[in-house]
């Protein structure tokens, strides 16, 4: 009499619809003996800001672990597209994952106690596409988590997509800025953290106003910088010297080549929601997450 | 000089003046009284449940697919705080995925699904497929991530007891009904989780529980995921561990429908109760 298992696998199971077995193999479990620094919430008080540039050289990116891949733009567009038509996940699915790991990436780098500000209020700024989405499900989550989010969402698609995530956050008494803050200046009083949701790894071609101004204003800013999949306005593969320098930089899916030049302190990948087949069909060689948290922290 | 942000009032976040926002700042005045509070639907009711999720779906403008999405990674969390990893008696990690042919079933293969990027490794019988195109999305989703899907649920359960360390319940939740337990098939897979040794995890309502007072035939989880509060036939359950997946819940509605506000650990989106 065979086993239960066999007996399972020889009558019983439909065929899978890949013939391949699985690929159980992630590599190396990723450990990173890293306390929290705090030490950064004494740096950032006011009157003692130090601009980012000078706290971090440029040309001190870090490398991700051995084998991890960095991926082009055409490529990160593919596995887009290959996660909506082949495995027919959908936008809204992804995108409330993705939201949901850039809340929780911030809300382990900086908790709501290290706010200096009396509130632990975070300023979102939404771009016009999925970078923008992400955006909103991140602030609606950053909510739920015990802070104090404002979005910044000039131009809207008017997609039932982005109205509901609108309409969600709206109805949270999330409260939707009428125009951005003119000076840094202001920003660094009222906010302990800005969440760039402008340009993702779509991003091509030139800043289109009022984006340019926004990313001004952004670069003077001295409150950190948490950057969702992209920091906006970098060449999605050759970075951006002289552009905004994040804190923290969110990488979804996979990191794409442009964070080969972050030099802020915490690199998070979130997104997790690849299947081991694509993961193994662009060898992307992603390094395990930690229990069922569904962000990695890199650096 | 520079504009100085106006005096913050008692409870309203720093702002600057003329911010949009949306209906759900009102305090106090003009909100509608709960249908709780008016007597409409009893706590925990299937009727208060529905009258939820339509406002969530309505005045929220939630996504269908977007509140399952959240409902079956919640599960799946509960799922793996209940029975972690390393504590399965089996050498393997398997589950079985039992789903029905309409919501609960649709939350069961998102479940597996996450269950699946967490390491475990879900089987799923889902015998009476949903024509949904959201649900059949969400199987396409499953088989992609190499699930195997069982044609028959053995009868001999034994054989249940022997693969699997666990079975989640996802074949009628709420939407049970003297009716639809009484159908083909799920009145087979009641009847063999009533007969199954190795623990049972129910998302939202016990499967068969929602249709009539409780009785011994009634499937018995060690494990109930409750999904945005707790329902009324919940009081019933004599398992080991009670979850509850209901950080998602805006305030205003918890408040409108009597939900007592929970501490959520950290960023988890459930919390044990």
């Amino acid at each position: 009499m065979p086993g239960p298992r066999a007996l399972l696998g020889l009558g019983l199971l439909v065929a899978a619809a890949r013939a391949g077995g699985r690929c159980r193999e992630r590599g190396w479990s990723w450990s990173w003996n890293r306390g929290w620094n705090r030490g950064w919430e004494r740096g950032w008080e006011r009157g003692r800001c130090l601009p980012h540039r000078a706290m971090h050289s440029p040309g001190t990116a870090r490398p991700g672990p051995a084998g991890l891949r960095f991926l082009g733009q055409e490529e990160a567009q593919a596995i887009d597209q290959e996660l909506f038509t082949e495995y027919r996940f959908s936008v809204e699915q992804l995108m409330e994952l993705a939201g949901l790991s850039c809340a929780t990436a911030i809300a382990k780098a900086y908790p709501p106690s290290s706010f200096t500000t009396s509130q632990p209020a975070v300023l979102v700024v939404c771009g016009p596409g999925n970078n923008g989405g992400d955006g909103l499900v991140c602030a609606r989550h950053l909510k739920m988590f015990g802070y104090q989010p404002t979005v910044y969402y000039p131009k809207r698609p008017s997609k039932p997509l982005f109205e509901g995530l609108t309409t969600q956050c709206k109805k949270m008494d999330i409260p939707f800025l009428p125009e951005f803050p003119a000076e840094a200046e202001f920003i660094d009083e009222l906010y302990g953290l800005v969440v760039d949701a402008i340009f993702g790894f779509s991003f091509t071609g030139a800043v289109r106003e009022p984006f340019g101004s926004i990313l001004s204003t952004l670069e003077r800013v001295t409150v950190p910088i948490a950057s969702i999949d992209i920091p906006s306005g970098w060449d999605v593969e050759k970075g951006k010297a002289d552009g905004l320098q994040p804190d923290m930089l969110i990488s979804l899916t996979a990191p794409k080549k442009a964070a080969m030049h972050f030099t802020g302190r915490y690199h998070f990948l979130g997104g997790r929601f690849v299947p081991p087949a694509l993961q193994e069909k662009y060898a992307l060689n992603l390094p395990a997450y930690p229990g069922t948290d569904c962000v990695l922290q890199l650096t | 000089g520079p504009r100085r942000p106006p005096a913050r009032s008692p409870r309203a976040p720093k702002s600057l003046p003329g911010v949009e926002r949306g209906p759900g700042c009102a305090r106090g005045l003009g909100t509608a009284l709960s249908p709780v509070l008016s007597g409409a639907c009893p706590q925990g009711s299937r009727a208060e449940a529905e009258a939820m999720e339509k406002e969530l779906l309505e005045d929220y403008r939630f996504g269908r697919q977007q509140l399952i999405e959240i409902w079956g990674h919640a599960c799946a969390v509960a799922v793996t705080k209940a029975f972690p990893l390393p504590s399965l008696p089996r050498r393997q990690p398997t589950l079985l995925v039992a789903c029905g042919p309409a919501q609960n079933g649709a939350i069961g293969l998102v479940c597996a699904r996450h269950l699946r990027s967490f390491d475990y490794e879900p089987t799923i019988f889902y015998p009476k497929r949903s024509p949904d195109p959201l649900h059949r999305d969400f199987t396409t989703q499953c088989e992609k991530m190499d699930i195997p899907f069982l044609s028959y649920l053995p009868t001999e359960v034994q054989l249940i007891n022997d693969a699997y360390n666990a079975v989640v319940d996802a074949v009628l939740g709420a939407e049970g009904t003297e009716g639809t337990a009484g159908t083909e098939p799920c009145a087979a897979i009641l009847a063999t989780l009533r007969l199954v040794r190795i623990p049972i995890v129910s998302l939202d309502v016990p499967s068969g529980w929602a249709a009539g007072p409780g009785g011994s035939g009634d499937i018995s989880p060690d494990v109930l995921v409750s999904l945005a509060a707790p329902k009324e036939v919940a009081r019933r359950f004599q398992g080991r561990r009670h979850f509850l997946a209901g950080r998602f819940v805006p305030e205003e509605l918890q408040r409108k429908f009597g939900i007592s506000p929970r501490e959520y650990p950290g960023s988890d989106c459930v919390v044990a109760l």
